[in-house]
C-alpha cells in the first residue's frame, strides 16, 4: 500500500473517531421529566423563569433557589450555586445545564437570553409626545 | 413633507453612497471579469488599457461609496443624530467620545462596513502590486464586495428584505410606518425619546472594543486574499504559480488574525468575568478555525513553492479558510447560536441573504476547484520520509482535523436545524445540546492535535526539502534531551499529574527549545531570517502558558464550609465590610465601596503575613502587611443590565484575578430607608422577649397618665398610656425608651419610636389582656445586616508566557512577511 493511502486512512479514522467522541460528549436538550429519569446524568434544559413563585438567594451560602418552567410546562425547583445572574428576572428564556437530584434540579451553568443583551428589541417609545400647548408625559 | 430638524438629506446621501459602492463593485466585477476570462495574449490586445482603466475606475467608485458611507455614519454618530435608527440604538449622549468608534462597529451593519473597508484597502494594494494577477483577484474581490455591500442596502424587493441600511430613520422602520407621529413634521421636537439614544452595551465600553474588531476584521479580510489568488490560479490554470504572490499575504493574515483572536482572549480575561481567557465559546471558536486552516494553507503553499507540483490540497485549504470566515459570519450573525453563546449578534432578518452569500461562494469556489482538479499537476513520486514537505503535509492534515472537530462541535445548533426533530430532515429524536463541560470536551480532543503539531514544529526547522541529511536531523537531539530534563523538572515543580498535560508540556517545551536552538545556533540570532523560528517559538509559549495557567488555575476564594450536599464546593468568599478574612495565601478585607461614573467600585485590600516563620494560624493576624489593593467593579446600567468586571494583580509569574460576584447594589438612601418585615410580640411588665436574635426587650412599667370615662355608658373615652421598656444588648448595654399611646374616642395615636443608633423602631399596640399583657410591633432596618460582598478570586500561574508567546508569534509572522516582500522587491531589481 502506498504511504499516502495509509495517511488518508489514518486521517479518515481519526476524523470519525473525533466526531463520535463529540457526539458522545454532546448533551441533550431535555425537559425536567427527562432529566429526572436520567439522573444523575447532566442535561441541558431550556426553560423560562417562573416569576410568580418565590425566588430566594442566600448570599451567605451563595445558593440561588428559584422555579423554572420547561417547554412542556413542567415546573421544577432549581438550585444554582452561584450568585444570581444580573438581570435574571428580565430573561426571556434560560438555558440550564445540570442534573437532577432527589430534591431539585441542580444547575451548574445558566445562560440567559435577554431581549436587551445587545440591542433593545423594543425600539423607540413614542407614547410620550408633547402636545401643542403644554408638555405632557 | 419636510421634517423639522431631521437630517433626511444625509440619510439619503448615505444610502446613495451604499448604492454607489454596490454598483461600483458590480461594474468592477464586470470589467475585471472580462479580462479575467481572456487569455494573457488577448489581454494584450488593444482594449487592454481601456478595460483595465474602466475596471479600476469602477473599483474607485466603489471605494468612494465605502468611504462616503463611513464618513456619514461617523458624522451621524458624532453629532448624535438620534433620528437615525443605528445612531439611536448604538450611542447615547453621556458616552465618552472615544467610544464613538466602538458604536460604529457594535452593530451588524457597522461591522459589515468595517470588513468592506479593509477589503477595499487591501484591494488597492493588490491593484498596485499584483501585476498579472490583478484581473482575477480583483474580479473575485469585487464579487465578494458586491455581496457585502448588498448587506447594507436596506431595500425591499417585493417582500424580500435586501440588506439592512445603517441610515434608516426610525420613522421609516417597518413597525413605525403609518403611525400618527410619523406624520408630524416636528416629531423630533415633540417626542422626548429622540433626545438620547440607547447607548453602547456596557460590556463593550472599553478600549478593547476600540482595537479588537478592526484587528479581527483586518485578519478576516487578509484571509480573503489567498483565496483570491487561489481562485485566479484555477481560472487561469496557473495552479502552482499563485502561491508566490499569495505567500506574504497568507503570513500577514496569520499574524493579524492570530493577534485578533488572542486579543479577544485578552479582552475576555482583562475586562469580562468569564473566568479565563478562552471559554471555547462558539464565537471564539469560529474565528479560531479559519486561522488554523490558514496556517495549514500557508505551510503547504511553501511546499508547492518548492515542489512546483501537487497543489490540490493547498488550493483547497486556501479556499476553505475563506469559506470558514463566511461560515463564522453566518454563525455569529444569523442568531442561530442564540442558545449557546453569550456573545452572538441578534438576528436582523438577513439569514436568507447570509445563506446566499455562503452558498454562492461555497458552491462556486468548490465547483471551480473540483472542475479543475483533474488538470492539476500531480507529484510523480512520493515525498521522502525524511523530507520537510512530508512532515509539513502531516502537520497541515492535523490542523485540518483539529479545525474540523472544532467546527463540528460548534455547529451543533446548525445540525439541530438540519437533522433535529424540527429540522429539514428529521433524523434525531431530541435536540442535541453542546457538550455540558465545553472546556473538558475541547481539551480532551484538541490536546492530542496540539501534541502532534508541537512535535512537528520542533523538528521541522531541522528538516530539509526533498531529503534531510542525517547529521542535520541528529542535531535536534540536543533539544530533545534538554526537553526531557526540563519537562520532568517543570511537571514536578508544578505537580502536574494528568498524562495529557505532561505530554503537551513536553512537546511544547521541545518546540520552544528546538526553535530557540535553531534560531541561535543556525541563524545566529538574526532577526531578518528568524521569522519562522520566532513564530514557532511564540506559538509554543502560547501553548505552555495556556496549559499551565489553565491546568493550575486555582480558586483561592473557595468556601470551605459545608453548605448543601449538592454543592460540595463554592468559589465565592463572603467579605463583610472592614472585616479581615483569611483567603490562603492572603488575608483580604473589603475596605470601601465607591461610585465612579457608571461603576460601583469595591476596594479590596490583600494582606500578606509579615512573619517569615509563621504557621498559618490565627496568631498571624497581628503580623499582616498590605500586599496590594484590587478594585473589581460592577458597571451599572439600568437598561442593559449590570456587568461584573474583574480586577487583576499581575506578577511576573502569576496573576491574582478577582471579581465581585454579589453585592447589594441599591443606593445608600434606598438601603437605609427600608425596614424589614415587622415582628410582633406580647409581654407583661417584668417579662423579657428576644428581638431579632440580638436584643432582649424588658418590659419595665406601664403607667396610666390620664384616663376619662363617659359618665353615662361607662366607656373609655380618653386614655394616655406610657410604656417604659429597656432594650438590652448582648454586650450588656441598655437602651431605655418610653412609648406613648393615646386614645381619643375611637382614634388611636401610637407613634412608632425609633432607636436611631440601633436601627430599630417599636410601636406600642395597646393592652391585649386583662392581666396586663400588652402587644408591641418592632421593625429592624434592612441595613442592620453588616454589608457584605461575595468575591471570587483565582490564581492564574505563568499566564504571562501566553501573552509573551502571542507577541513573539505576531512579530515572527510579520518578520516572515517582511522577508518575503523584501526578497520579491530585490528580485524585481535584478
Amino acid at each position: 500500500m502506498k504511504r499516502s493511502s495509509i495517511i488518508l486512512l489514518a486521517v479518515v479514522a481519526l476524523l470519525i473517531g473525533a466526531l463520535l467522541v463529540t457526539l458522545q460528549d454532546a448533551s441533550i436538550y431535555a425537559t425536567f421529566d427527562m432529566a429526572k429519569k436520567q439522573q444523575p446524568e447532566t442535561v441541558t434544559v431550556v426553560a423560562t423563569l417562573d416569576l410568580d413563585s418565590p425566588m430566594d438567594f442566600d448570599p451567605k451560602a451563595s445558593i440561588l433557589t428559584f422555579q423554572a418552567i420547561d417547554k412542556d410546562g413542567q415546573r421544577s425547583v432549581v438550585r444554582y450555586n452561584q450568585p444570581k445572574p444580573t438581570d435574571f428576572e428580565r430573561s426571556e428564556e434560560i438555558t440550564l445545564t445540570g442534573h437532577y437530584t432527589d430534591s431539585a434540579f441542580i444547575a451548574t451553568e445558566i445562560l440567559m437570553k435577554c431581549p436587551s443583551k445587545y440591542t433593545d428589541g423594543e425600539g423607540i417609545n413614542p407614547d410620550a409626545i408633547y402636545t401643542d400647548n403644554q408638555p405632557s408625559t | 413633507m419636510h421634517y423639522l430638524g431631521e437630517h433626511s438629506f444625509w440619510s439619503t446621501l448615505g444610502r446613495l453612497f451604499v448604492a454607489l459602492s454596490f454598483a461600483g463593485a458590480l461594474i468592477a466585477a464586470f470589467f475585471y471579469g472580462i479580462q479575467a476570462f481572456r487569455t494573457p495574449a488577448e489581454r494584450e490586445e488593444r482594449p487592454v488599457l481601456t478595460l483595465r482603466r474602466a475596471a479600476r475606475w469602477a473599483f474607485g467608485l466603489h471605494s468612494i461609496g465605502v468611504l462616503g458611507t463611513i464618513a456619514i455614519l461617523f458624522t451621524a454618530l458624532f453629532n448624535h443624530w438620534f433620528e437615525f435608527d443605528y445612531v439611536w440604538r448604538h450611542s447615547s449622549l453621556d458616552m465618552p467620545m472615544q467610544y464613538i468608534a466602538s458604536c460604529f462597529w457594535e452593530g451588524q451593519e457597522g461591522s459589515f462596513l468595517l470588513w468592506l473597508t479593509w477589503h477595499m484597502i487591501l484591494g488597492w494594494v493588490l491593484i498596485r502590486t499584483a501585476k498579472t494577477w490583478e484581473y482575477g483577484t480583483l474580479f473575485a474581490l469585487s464579487l465578494v464586495q458586491l455581496f457585502l455591500a448588498s448587506m447594507l442596502l436596506g431595500i425591499y424587493l417585493g417582500d424580500i428584505k435586501l440588506g439592512s441600511s445603517p441610515f434608516i430613520l426610525i420613522r421609516e422602520l417597518p413597525e413605525n410606518l403609518g403611525l400618527p407621529w410619523t406624520e408630524m413634521s416636528d416629531y423630533l421636537m415633540r417626542i422626548p425619546a429622540f433626545r438620547d439614544g440607547q447607548g453602547l452595551n456596557p460590556l463593550l465600553q472599553n478600549y478593547w472594543m476600540v482595537i479588537h474588531p478592526p484587528t479581527l476584521f483586518l485578519g478576516f479580510a487578509a484571509v480573503t486574499i489567498p483565496f483570491l489568488f487561489a481562485m485566479t490560479g484555477l481560472f487561469e490554470r496557473r495552479y502552482t504559480e499563485w502561491v508566490l504572490p499569495a505567500l506574504p499575504w497568507t503570513f500577514f493574515g496569520i499574524a493579524i488574525l492570530g493577534t485578533g483572536v488572542l486579543m479577544g482572549g485578552a479582552w475576555a480575561y482583562e475586562a469580562l468575568s468569564f473566568g479565563g481567557f478562552w471559554a471555547w465559546d462558539p464565537v471564539e471558536n469560529s474565528s479560531l478555525v479559519p486561522w488554523l486552516t490558514l496556517v495549514a494553507a500557508g505551510h503547504l503553499m511553501m511546499v508547492v513553492k518548492h515542489k512546483k507540483t501537487a497543489p490540490a490540497t493547498t488550493i483547497f485549504l486556501a479556499i476553505l479558510s475563506f469559506l470558514l470566515v463566511l461560515y463564522s459570519t453566518f454563525l455569529t450573525r444569523s442568531g442561530i447560536l442564540g442558545d449557546t453563546s453569550v456573545h452572538a449578534f441578534v438576528d436582523l432578518g438577513l439569514n436568507g441573504q447570509l445563506l446566499a452569500l455562503l452558498g454562492f461562494f461555497t458552491l462556486g469556489s468548490l465547483g471551480v476547484f473540483f472542475w479543475h482538479q483533474r488538470h492539476m499537476p500531480k507529484s510523480a513520486s512520493e515525498d521522502a520520509f525524511s523530507s520537510r514537505e512530508f512532515w509539513m503535509f502531516i502537520g497541515a492534515l492535523t490542523l485540518l482535523l483539529s479545525a474540523a472537530q472544532i467546527t463540528f462541535s460548534t455547529s451543533i445548533p446548525v445540525l439541530n436545524k438540519l437533522i433535529g426533530p424540527d429540522g429539514l430532515v428529521p433524523i434525531l429524536q431530541t435536540q442535541m445540546a453542546p457538550p455540558a463541560d465545553a472546556a473538558k470536551h475541547y481539551n480532551s480532543l484538541q490536546i492530542p492535535f496540539a501534541l502532534i503539531i508541537s512535535v512537528l514544529m520542533g523538528i521541522a526547522p531541522f528538516l530539509r526539502w526533498k531529503e534531510t541529511p542525517k547529521e542535520l536531523s541528529r542535531r535536534v537531539l540536543w533539544s530533545a534531551g534538554l526537553t526531557l530534563i526540563l519537562t520532568a523538572l517543570v511537571a514536578w515543580g508544578l505537580q502536574l499529574t494528568e498524562v495529557l498535560y505532561i505530554g503537551l508540556l513536553g512537546t511544547a517545551l521541545f518546540a520552544f527549545l528546538a526553535n530557540a536552538d535553531y534560531w541561535l545556533r543556525f541563524l545566529r540570532g538574526k532577526w531578518t531570517a528568524g521569522g519562522m523560528a520566532l513564530a514557532h517559538l511564540g506559538f509554543a509559549l502560547v501553548l505552555i502558558g495556556a496549559l499551565i495557567s489553565n491546568a493550575k488555575k486555582e480558586a483561592i476564594s473557595t468556601n470551605a464550609t459545608f453548605i448543601h450536599q449538592d454543592f460540595p464546593a463554592n468559589e465565592n468568599i463572603l467579605l463583610p465590610q472592614s472585616d479581615t478574612v483569611s483567603m490562603y495565601p492572603y488575608y483580604v478585607s473589603w475596605k470601601a465601596e465607591r461610585t465612579e461614573g457608571h461603576n460601583r467600585v469595591f476596594d479590596v485590600e490583600f494582606y500578606e503575613v509579615d512573619m517569615p516563620l509563621a504557621s498559618w494560624a490565627d496568631g498571624e493576624r497581628n503580623h499582616l502587611k498590605t500586599a496590594f489593593t484590587l478594585h473589581p467593579f460592577i458597571q451599572m446600567n439600568a437598561r442593559m443590565g449590570n456587568v461584573r468586571e474583574p480586577s487583576t494583580q499581575h506578577f511576573w509569574n502569576k496573576d491574582i484575578y478577582t471579581y465581585v460576584s454579589y453585592a447589594d447594589l441599591r443606593s445608600e438612601a434606598e438601603k437605609s430607608g427600608d425596614w424589614k418585615e415587622p415582628m410582633e410580640a406580647s409581654l407583661k411588665t417584668g417579662d423579657e422577649v428576644f428581638l431579632f436574635n440580638t436584643y432582649l426587650l424588658h418590659g419595665d412599667t406601664l403607667v396610666v397618665e390620664d384616663a376619662a370615662f363617659d359618665p353615662t355608658t361607662g366607656e373609655l373615652t380618653h386614655l394616655d398610656l406610657a410604656l417604659s421598656l429597656t432594650l438590652k444588648g448582648m454586650d450588656g448595654s441598655q437602651y431605655p425608651l418610653v412609648l406613648p399611646y393615646h386614645l381619643d374616642g375611637n382614634n388611636v395615636e401610637n407613634a412608632e419610636v425609633e432607636w436611631a443608633d440601633l436601627g430599630i423602631k417599636i410601636r406600642f399596640d395597646g393592652v391585649k389582656d386583662e392581666d396586663g399583657t400588652y402587644g408591641i410591633t418592632a421593625w429592624e432596618k434592612k441595613s442592620n445586616d453588616p454589608p457584605f460582598i461575595l468575591m471570587q478570586a483565582f490564581i492564574f500561574p505563568y499566564i504571562n508566557l501566553l501573552w509573551l508567546g502571542s507577541i513573539l508569534m505576531g512579530v515572527g509572522s510579520l518578520l516572515a512577511v517582511w522577508k518575503r516582500i523584501y526578497r520579491s522587491l530585490n528580485e524585481g531589481k535584478k
